[in-house]
């Protein structure tokens, strides 16, 4: 029987958050369909998960081996290819995580079937399964079909589904796996986690963020002076620190922090979603930027279409006077 | 060390305000966009050539595209790429499997030890090249690769996961790893040295030099349709001149209470 299957992800002794969103549009597309919801979940200790994703699935396929310790790519490749070929689902369903980045391509080589990567979204149409994804610096949606196949994988944008409540009782079986031998070909050697750097921008009240608009490491200096006047601190985007500008401590977004400050003032961030999931959580949004199409303005609760060198000197003194009203 | 390097070219539409979908909804419209190297590629072809600097050996940059692609080309030549290969194929309508098929053609050929992609592209950002291709060489990969060091044989790498995690890996060669942005400084390239890179010889193959033909390319993904992003929610915009808006920002946040 075909259904749909979840691959769920975790880490830190806990599912990852874009498990639950896959999960969740995979429980929707299956209902839609009345198809079979399965998820898999693989680790040297997967009981708690598997209990939990029963929440969601109807059946929990629960792989435990020693050789799993840390889910790397290589071993789960071979877990699902063998479970695709094995109940043939319709659609194979993972997050677009950095684990699904490193396993999807080739699996979907391997198994030699279609794959879409972060999708935002994911539908059916006329008993077809379509996905939409964001390309052009988020400024064009594409929607895809498939090539005919009895099995597609698709991997959906972080963030994008929103996650609902469970509340099922679903199966819970446990699956052997027989690895081949181990090659040493490719040998992990470990972890390493973020070093904890001198300032901590989670704690922030006010953070003044700053993207590739800023141009010039110069620059920085009126922007830590708006930080200054506000009480706040200087974080930024990706780029920012791929340049040297500031260090990795200070990066909002998906492979850094997720802040959750009263304001949110990006300077010059276009908002492409990895930087977004980071920092939509903020209670007020402002965005500078000179690009009125930038995906930043659809999250920004006010916006200033404007050079972010002319508007922060001026806010600068705008504050100060104001500040220097009241005291 | 040979090393690989699979580059492309790219319209910037980073701050482009202007995007407009062709009456087809196949394409945008490109005539008002200017074109660059792939940014993730551009960290592939630095990570390359200091290999190359450090190690010996060769650099060959290969793209697959049409003739205005050259210019990729030429910028990695011109950063200190030996070789340059150019397939040439209009890639427009092609997904990435496609691609990964006929660079997996072209690469199979060559000898080398280590083949290097940017880690995702900036117009369609999918990421699924590099591993792939890995996948169809049957060699080992890793992606979003942002620590890289290399010796005889190999090559010690860490790949970035979500919030800062690092997960680190040693990987014998012949390996194929896709670059994440922020993994070095890439060098400043003059129209000089482009320029003087003219003189270098650039390689274009037909199709069918790797025994391939347009017929046996079939895209596993289809292109159905574009379209610009449904309005959503948008800010509330404050229009004037950067005194007046500043002005009124500086109030609303401090009635907001944030100072």
């Amino acid at each position: 029987m075909s259904g749909i299957l979840v691959v769920a992800e975790h880490r830190n002794r806990a599912l990852a958050n874009v498990s639950y969103q896959v999960l969740s549009k995979g429980r929707q597309l299956a209902d839609q369909a009345q198809m079979e919801l399965l998820a898999v979940v693989a680790g040297s200790d997967v009981d708690a998960y598997a209990k939990e994703l029963a929440g969601w699935a109807d059946r929990v396929l629960a792989v435990k081996s020693d050789r799993l310790e840390g889910l790397l790519a290589e071993p789960c490749q071979k877990i699902i290819a063998h479970l695709i070929r094995k109940i043939k689902p319709k659609i194979t369903l993972m997050g677009h995580s950095s684990f699904a980045m490193d396993m999807a391509p080739s699996l979907s080589v391997e198994l030699g079937i279609p794959l879409a990567t972060d999708c935002i979204d994911i539908f059916w149409q006329n008993g077809d399964i379509l996905v939409t994804r964001s390309i052009y610096n988020s400024k064009v949606n594409a929607t895809y079909s498939f090539a005919q196949s009895e099995t597609v994988l698709i991997t959906g944008r972080v963030g994008e589904f929103s996650v609902e409540e469970g509340g099922r009782q679903g199966q819970i079986e446990e699956i052997e796996f027989d690895f081949e031998e181990e090659s040493d070909y490719k040998k992990f050697e470990g972890y390493l986690e973020a070093e904890a750097g001198g300032v901590d921008i989670t704690q922030a009240e006010v953070l003044v963020s700053v993207g590739r608009g800023i141009k010039d490491k110069k620059n920085l200096e009126m922007v830590e002076e708006l930080a200054r006047v506000l009480g706040g601190v200087v974080s930024c985007s990706r780029p920012v620190v791929d340049y040297g500008w500031l260090p990795s401590e200070r990066q909002v977004g998906l492979s850094g922090k997720t802040v959750q400050p009263k304001l949110y003032l990006g300077l010059g961030i276009s908002g492409a979603f990895q930087h977004v999931v980071g920092m939509k959580g903020a209670s007020i949004i402002v965005a500078i930027n000179k690009d009125a199409k930038a995906p930043i303005f659809s999250v920004a609760n006010y916006g200033i279409v404007d050079d972010l060198l002319k508007v922060v000197p001026a806010l600068v003194n705008k504050i100060s006077e104001l500040k220097g009203k009241t005291e | 060390m040979d090393i690989i390097a699979c580059i492309k070219r790219v319209p910037d539409t980073s701050e482009a305000d202007f995007i407009k979908i062709d009456p087809a909804q196949r394409d945008i419209e490109k005539d008002r966009l200017a074109f660059k190297i792939n940014n993730w590629d551009e960290y592939a072809l630095e990570a390359a050539v200091q290999l190359k600097e450090k190690l010996g050996g060769t650099l060959t940059a290969i793209t697959v595209g049409p003739e205005d692609w050259n210019e990729v080309l030429r910028r990695a030549l011109a950063m200190g790429a030996d070789n340059a290969i150019r397939i040439d194929r209009d890639v427009s309508a092609d997904d990435a499997y496609t691609v990964a098929v006929i660079l997996e053609r072209v690469i199979q050929r060559l000898s080398y030890d280590l083949v290097l992609f940017g880690a995702q592209s900036e117009d369609f950002g999918s990421g699924q090249l590099g591993a792939m291709v890995a996948e169809m060489l049957g060699i080992p990969h890793a992606t979003l690769v942002t620590v890289l060091e290399a010796e005889e044989g190999k090559v010690h790498t860490q790949r970035e996961l979500e919030a800062g995690t690092l997960q680190s890996y040693t990987i014998e060669l012949p390996a194929l790893l896709t670059v994440h942005t922020g993994i070095n400084q890439p060098r400043y390239i003059s129209l000089r040295g482009i320029r003087s890179a003219m003189q270098k010889e650039l390689q274009v193959m037909a199709l069918d030099d790797p025994g391939l033909s347009p017929e046996t390319l079939v895209p596993m993904v289809k292109l159905e349709k574009l379209e610009l992003p449904p309005k959503g929610k948008e800010a509330e915009l404050i229009a004037g001149a950067p005194e007046e808006a500043a002005e009124r920002l500086a109030k609303i946040l401090k009635d907001a209470g944030i100072f």
